[in-house]
């Protein structure tokens, strides 16, 4: 029962198939590889990337900690405008996250074995996408002391309650949810590895913590088999909140009155954005992974490829999203509406919405040439644009809405200020601090599930198909229990 | 017993043996107790009293200051309730009266007095904001003898010695004054000046009428100003008076005006008004046909329109030659034909200081039959007393040297006055100069002594602005400092010192008791006066001359500017005025009606103008004038595009520039990118007096000649509107220009055919049957609001009372052009047209709507819905989302961006205790003065009655001059509300959109004809 679930493709492995994997590695040379990581000095380049993050995150500390003493006020925001960086910065995080838990999760039970590779770093980058997105409705409260209000905590405060109806009170729930499923999921994932860290690193902090993290982790085929089926259970429950999580927060929006935002095709529209803007931000972060950790082994071509594949789905999907929105408002007969699309587009911020169209929609199109996809760097650079013309995409979705709703005479302008900006940069700042740690500190690549696909587009279905156990359930086994690294293979 | 004592108990062997030997105590061997001084109990009761002690003192708050209750309680205080008290409006000479909130003894609000015969319940926004006055630190607490604080005693031997030797001498004294509307301080400064041999008092209003004074000498032989009762006029022409605004008495005409336009009366009533004005002003934004003239063209048009009654009367008026003004002929005739037919029921106005000009305005009323019907001057007003030729001649004998002593009350020369600079250096040679200011002016830092006169609300004084109408003032809180009545300095410099009460009572029992009829006995009448605020008296009526058509002269040509130049026009801006009130951060912070900017003024240009010269809105353009005389400085403003102002003309708000309003540097929060609320001179706006210009005996703010020059700097304007049309913009692709039907408007013509003016009215129950039952149904009472759109006239009187009420903050300049103002109720302007623009007014509160989107989406239900139809914000659960603003389609929701405490902290003794003082992070918002609505139904349970209709007045709708407000019980049929909502005209904004808002509004109705009522966008 456990070990059918990885080998299935086995049989139909396609022998033309560039390799996963290269340079012929086995499974003790996995190990090694990544291992190794933990143990040496980081390089110039991680000491770099990680200075500049951290540097960043501090200053939007320091602009964050300056707005909860003197008040929002010090953000642009107006009696039109009550939302602009704040929120846009809370969905484009929340969408970030999306990917990993769409490659983690959903390719998992697909069967997609390319992510073997990326899904650490996926679900990692999920995990700090949601606390850099946790960050935004807290501290844009007027009151950030009281944001625990948010939850029904059994209270004193007499019959105070939440508002069940309000949206917000779903946010708090969909991203608490999102959070910790995403948190134990990574974790479990983990597991197999630790015990290899565990096992393999000499001595200190590192082998203490791997060895507590682990859980005791024997490699036995009982943990394995409890492994295997807990990761599935968790699969499956993390899968529906790949759609429900964004879904929710564009109810934020949806439920509201609004024109522009109270359309009804926010949620696939936001769900589809979110995997398109996650698979960016996993494509740039593999990338410089690949780059930082000397990785190139196994992050190859066969990775890159599919997600660029899935950034030209998603970003059909999205473009088919803008035009359906300008549809809806010219068959809703509703002046209101249509004004706010055509304004979105002609009005004042006319400029975000082209940003958000070439990046979104023209960029993308650049992935169908096999050559552009081939080149590390113009995907690199593709991806980062991606990523900018989700951020206006929100930004468009908030402020130009908001800027010129009903009365013409509320309709102000927006301009941030350096506080705001700040804050932005800080959150791109912790997203990469933490990413960078994780680099250093974790095994950024899942050395158990790679050891699975060693032999992807390596050996001919012949021989694969006479290997009669799975050596990714046999394999790490006969590595633990051996005292000595590299005897397993 | 003796055995037991012998005989040894042994418990062990060990005993026995004489190893150990058993103690008395229970245990064998003693506990090893530790060496310390601490024992276990003892450290357990010093642990629970550390605890205990840090609980409590974490508990606890500051040390209590005790509240010691009154030993002897003074008679009707109690705490908690407030107390009213009638007296009259101080703020401007127009003499309103009022009503004064007083709560612990401190007065908190202004209110009108709806039985007062001049102002009819309505207070404007000056009066509302000048209660923040009474508590303005910067009010002289002391007299000041050559800028240093001294006592009245040195002050007025100083004096009396200086007034001597003068007597001695026969120097000329001069006391110059503003508009003097007390009885008792008339005849105390007569009696005063009387002492000496060569004593003048003269008087000037900053905000000059004396044209039309000057105008009735010539015509009737009486040097007044007359009373004009809008409220029987039927056609009203009015030539550049903002009569609704600014001119003479504002709440009193708005009153008479919207008596005369009521439309829910029966017959319905709207009288016909044609506004010919070269800016935009806001009786030009009510009238029914508003016509562009420069200035310099008035003089011709209303001799056209002279000749043309003349003509119909059979009068003699020789007007040839005239020059072409670009006004049609036809237009002319029609104006004429209406006011022909209105005979008796027609009034013409005109806000000139042309007295030739004021003088054929004489002829047109006379030819029309309106004196002694429209226009009073039997009775006449006494609102403005000016007489500039008086003023002109001060200034010769101060320039001349020949005045030993100048007395000024109550106005501001050295600021009002144009050549001040050199008025201040004249000022230095007079040997003893005195100010009665409340505060250190422009005019008190050049005077030798400085004599603080009373706030109003400090003091007794009283005030007859009509004749037969005398209201009083009571002081309602002791004065805050060492200040003194005017008449009591005065008293006392007569060597007669006495307190103004008595001096007030005496002068009543003395003048007025006798020109009563209603009570025998003096205590009574001055009683029933002190109570009512006001006494009605006989009045003797002037004798006016019969018609001197000898005065009459035709103006046969237009006054152009020469080309490049554009005609300079200054004006009151409603609430700044003259600036005496430029102090006051309420009113500063007060949006204009027209252009929606505070904390500045600007120059206005029309967008013709604006184009040609190749300026923006925000450039700030120099302005200088043509004349020879160098002396006048040039003004740098920025430029402000004004929809509707003639091509011709730049105008200027006065009252800016103030001495005093460095204050407002530090108005606002104070964070890293904040900018103060002064401009580079260190004051709020430019002083623009410099540029009156005097002519023909008179002061006039208009027509000096004045070419515009770019300086190529910026100033951003604080303008709490940024879009001004219900039209969508016309850069918008295929659905650009497209109008909203937020205001809704029709014609008198339409109107008369079906009551609500044509367009189909929505219909209650609303469009669509509900698929679910409604979401709250009201039993007991259900609040709702109506209004009249076709009354407001934008004054703004309801924004500052707003402010008043619910203990609004200022947030300063940078703030609001932040668009952040706090102001909960305010008053949309828009444009509709191109040149010849329309403009409505839509005031805009919380729509307290049935089914509110607020409501739903607020995560912590910190905005519910009351069993009474309130929309209720709860400030202390609110944890600042502001979701609700931005699902708000109103967007009426404000929101605390910062800690807003005051400039002055002295002003918090102006805050009403009723409405709690909102902390950052919190959202407020409107809430139909539920304090008062409590305080209504605690009363009427109290008296054990039901709550009537009128119980409840919110503070926007008490001050309402136009009573455009109602405020009652839905559920109550027959309550005045109830009906209102009942009203074909009733629409509700965004009503298709089902948020059901217990706002309604009636349409604006005008009185033109319907094809040209059609040109509306907005």
């Amino acid at each position: 029962m456990a070990e059918r679930p990885f080998v299935p493709s086995a049989a139909g492995a396609v022998v033309s198939r560039p390799p996963l994997i290269r340079g012929n590695k086995t499974a003790g040379d996995v190990t090694r590889d990544i291992t190794r990581l933990l143990e040496s000095r980081p390089t110039a380049l991680w000491w770099f990337a990680f200075l500049m993050a951290f540097s960043i995150f501090a200053l939007g500390a320091l602009a964050v900690g300056y707005q909860t003493a003197v008040g929002i006020g010090t953000w642009g925001l107006n009696r039109t405008v009550g939302w602009a960086f704040d929120i846009t910065n809370f969905v484009f995080w929340i969408g970030i996250g999306h990917a990993g838990t769409l490659i983690s999760a959903i390719l998992f039970l697909l069967r997609q074995r390319w992510r073997t590779s990326v899904n650490r770093s996926a679900e990692a980058m999920t995990i700090f996408a949601v606390i850099c997105a946790g960050i935004f409705p807290v501290i844009h409260m007027g009151r950030p002391w009281l944001a625990y209000w948010l939850f029904p905590i059994p209270n004193t405060r007499g019959p105070l309650w939440v508002n069940y109806k309000s949206p917000l009170v779903w946010d708090a729930f969909a991203i608490g949810t999102y959070f910790t499923i995403s948190l134990v999921f990574w974790y479990v994932g983990l597991m197999p590895d630790l015990a290899t860290v565990r096992d393999h690193v000499r001595s200190g902090l590192c082998k203490r913590l791997a060895a507590f993290f682990s859980l005791g982790w024997n490699g036995s085929y009982r943990t394995w088999h409890r492994y295997e089926v807990v990761y599935l259970l968790l699969a499956g429950l993390a899968t529906p909140l790949v759609v429900s999580v964004h879904t929710i927060v564009s109810w934020d929006f949806a439920t509201s009155v609004i024109p522009g935002w109270h359309t009804t095709i926010f949620p696939p529209y936001f769900v589809a954005g979110a995997i398109f803007s996650g698979l960016a931000m996993v494509l740039t972060l593999v990338i410089i992974a690949r780059k930082t950790m000397h990785l190139e082994d196994y992050i190859t071509q066969r990775h890159i490829e599919p997600m660029c594949k899935l950034v030209i789905a998603t970003s059909g999907i999205v473009a088919m999203a803008y035009l359906t929105e300008f549809f809806t408002a010219l068959y809703s007969a509703n002046p209101y509406e249509q004004f706010a699309f055509l304004n979105r587009a002609f009005g004042p911020m006319g400029w975000a919405y082209a940003i958000m169209i070439l990046c979104n929609v023209l960029v993308p199109q650049l992935l169908w040439s096999s050559k552009v996809r081939s080149n590390l760097a113009v995907v690199f650079v593709i991806s980062l644009l991606i990523n900018v013309g989700m951020w206006f995409e929100r930004f468009i979705i908030i402020v130009t809405s908001l800027h010129r709703d009903y009365l013409p005479s509320n309709w102000t302008s927006y301009r941030p200020t350096p506080i705001e900006v700040a804050t932005l940069a800080g959150s791109f700042g912790l997203f990469f601090t933490l990413f960078l740690l994780f680099c250093r500190f974790l095994p950024v690549i899942a050395m158990a599930e790679v050891k699975g696909v060693l032999r992807e587009g390596h050996a001919t279905p012949v021989e694969s198909a006479a290997v009669p156990v799975p050596e990714r359930v046999e394999e790490p086994a006969l590595v633990y229990r051996q005292a000595d690294a590299g005897a397993g293979s | 017993m003796d055995s037991s004592d012998t005989k040894r108990y042994w418990q062990s062997m060990e005993e026995r043996n004489g190893e150990w030997s058993a103690s008395p105590d229970e245990f064998p061997e003693p506990l090893p107790e530790p060496a310390t001084a601490m024992s276990r109990r003892g450290f357990l009761q010093t642990a629970g009293f550390t605890l205990a002690t840090a609980t409590l003192t974490g508990c606890g708050r500051t040390p209590v200051e005790k509240a010691i209750p009154y030993l002897v309680q003074p008679d009707e205080i109690i705490p908690g309730r407030s107390l009213w008290y009638a007296s009259t409006c101080g703020a401007c000479s127009a003499g309103c009266g009022v009503l004064v909130k007083n709560r612990d003894g401190r007065p908190i609000k202004l209110e009108g007095n709806p039985e007062h015969p001049v102002s009819r319940g309505g207070l404007c926004a000056v009066g509302q904001a000048s209660l923040l006055e009474l508590y303005d630190s910067e009010r002289l607490k002391q007299p000041l003898a050559a800028g240093q604080p001294a006592s009245w005693d040195e002050v007025d031997q100083a004096v009396l010695a200086k007034l001597d030797a003068i007597r001695t001498s026969g120097g000329a004294v001069r006391f110059l004054t503003g508009t003097v509307t007390s009885p008792t301080l008339q005849a105390l400064l007569a009696e005063f000046l009387g002492q000496f041999r060569d004593a003048h008092h003269v008087v000037y209003d900053p905000l000059s009428v004396s044209a039309v004074a000057d105008a009735h000498q010539q015509t009737h032989g009486l040097r007044v100003v007359p009373r004009y009762r809008f409220d029987r006029a039927e056609v009203i022409t009015s030539l550049d008076a903002d009569f609704l605004g600014t001119w003479i008495s504002p709440v009193e005409f708005t009153a008479g005006y919207c008596a005369g336009r009521n439309l829910e009366a029966d017959p319905p009533q709207l009288s016909f008004h044609i506004q010919f004005e070269s800016r935009m002003s806001l009786t030009g934004t009510k009238a029914d046909r508003r016509v562009r003239v420069a200035p310099g063209e008035l003089g011709v048009l209303a001799t056209h329109l002279a000749a043309r009654l003349a003509k119909r009367a059979g009068v003699r008026f020789a007007a040839e030659g005239l020059d072409a003004i670009p006004i049609s002929p036809e237009l002319l005739d029609e104006v004429a034909d209406r006011l022909w037919q209105a005979r008796g029921r027609s009034l013409v106005v005109c806000g000139s200081q042309d007295v030739r000009l004021q003088v054929l305005m004489n002829f047109l009323n006379h030819l029309l039959g309106n004196y002694g019907k429209t226009l009073d001057i039997e009775s006449p007003s006494l609102q403005r007393q000016g007489n500039d030729g008086e003023l002109e001649n001060l200034l010769r004998e101060l320039r001349e040297g020949r005045v030993a002593a100048l007395l000024v009350a109550g106005v501001n020369p050295l600021y009002d006055l144009p050549s001040s600079s050199e008025l201040a250096g004249i000022l230095q040679r007079v040997p003893l100069v005195v100010s009665f200011a409340e505060r250190v002016d422009e005019t008190a830092s050049v005077a030798h002594f400085v004599c603080p006169d009373h706030h109003f609300l400090e003091s007794w004084s009283d005030a007859e602005v009509i004749p037969g109408v005398v209201s009083l003032f009571q002081p309602v809180i002791h004065p805050l400092g060492q200040t003194r009545a005017l008449a009591e300095t005065l008293a006392a410099w007569m060597r007669k010192p006495q307190p103004v009460y008595d001096l007030l009572r005496q002068n009543w029992r003395m003048r007025i008791f006798p020109r009563q009829r209603g009570e025998n006995e003096f205590d009574a009448f001055w009683d029933r006066a002190v109570h009512d605020g006001f006494a009605m008296v006989e009045h003797k009526p002037l004798q006016a001359k019969p018609f001197q058509f000898d005065a009459v002269r035709a103006i046969p040509s237009v006054e152009k500017p020469p080309s490049g130049a554009l005609a300079l026009v200054l004006y009151p801006k409603v609430g700044m005025l003259d600036g005496r009130h430029g102090h006051n951060a309420w009113l500063q912070e007060l949006p204009d009606p027209i252009t929606k900017v505070a904390w500045d003024n600007y120059a206005c240009l029309s967008p013709a103008t604006a184009a040609r010269l190749g300026v923006r809105q925000g450039d700030v353009v120099r302005i200088e004038t043509l004349s020879a005389d160098a002396a006048t400085p040039a003004l740098e403003l920025p430029v402000y595009i004004q929809p509707g102002q003639h091509d011709d003309v730049v105008a200027v708000p006065l009252g800016y520039g103030r001495q005093g309003t460095e204050r407002f540097a530090k108005v606002g929060p104070r964070w890293l990118f904040a900018k103060p609320s002064v401009g580079e001179n260190g004051r709020v706006g430019v002083r623009a007096a410099p540029l009156l210009r005097w002519t023909g005996g008179c002061l006039s703010p208009v027509g000096r000649e004045v070419r515009i020059a770019k300086t190529g700097k910026q100033h951003a304007l604080a303008c709490t509107q940024s879009h001004h049309s219900l039209l969508t913009p016309q850069n918008i692709p295929w659905i650009g220009g497209k109008k909203r039907s937020i205001v809704q408007e029709t014609t008198w013509p339409a109107f008369l055919r079906s009551r609500s003016g044509g367009t189909a009215s929505h219909t209650e129950p609303p469009l669509k049957e509900d698929l679910w039952p409604p979401d709250h149904v009201y039993h007991g009472h259900r609040w709702a609001m109506v209004i009249d759109l076709n009354a407001c006239t934008g004054c703004s009187a309801c924004v500052v009372a707003c402010q008043a009420e619910n203990n609004i903050p200022v947030v300063g300049r940078d703030e609001v052009r932040r668009q952040r103002e706090m102001h909960w109720l305010r008053i949309d302007r828009y444009y509709a047209g191109e040149d010849d623009v329309d403009v409505v007014h839509q005031p805009m509160l919380c729509q307290h709507c049935d089914y509110a989107p607020c409501e739903t989406v607020c995560p912590v239900l910190a905005t519910l819905h009351s069993e009474e139809g309130l929309n209720q914000q709860i400030y202390n659960r609110c944890v600042g989302t502001r979701y609700c603003a931005n699902n708000c389609p109103y967007k009426v929701r404000r929101f605390n961006w910062f800690d807003y405490s005051r400039e002055d902290r002295l002003q918090n003794l102006a805050l009403n205790p009723d409405v709690s003082v909102r902390s950052r992070g919190v959202m407020e918002k409107c809430t139909f003065c539920v304090q008062r609505i409590q305080e209504a139904k605690i009363e009427a349970r109290r008296q054990g009655k039901q709550l009537a209709d009128g119980d409840v007045r919110t503070a926007c709708q008490q001050s309402c001059p136009a009573q455009a407000i109602l405020f009652g019980d839905l559920n109550d049929p027959k309550s005045s509300v109830a009906q209102a909502m009942r009203s074909p005209r009733r629409y509700r904004v965004l009503e298709e959109f089902n948020f059901r808002p217990a706002v309604g509004y009636l349409k604006l109705v005008r009185n033109r004809a319907e094809d040209s009522g059609e040109k509306h966008d907005g």
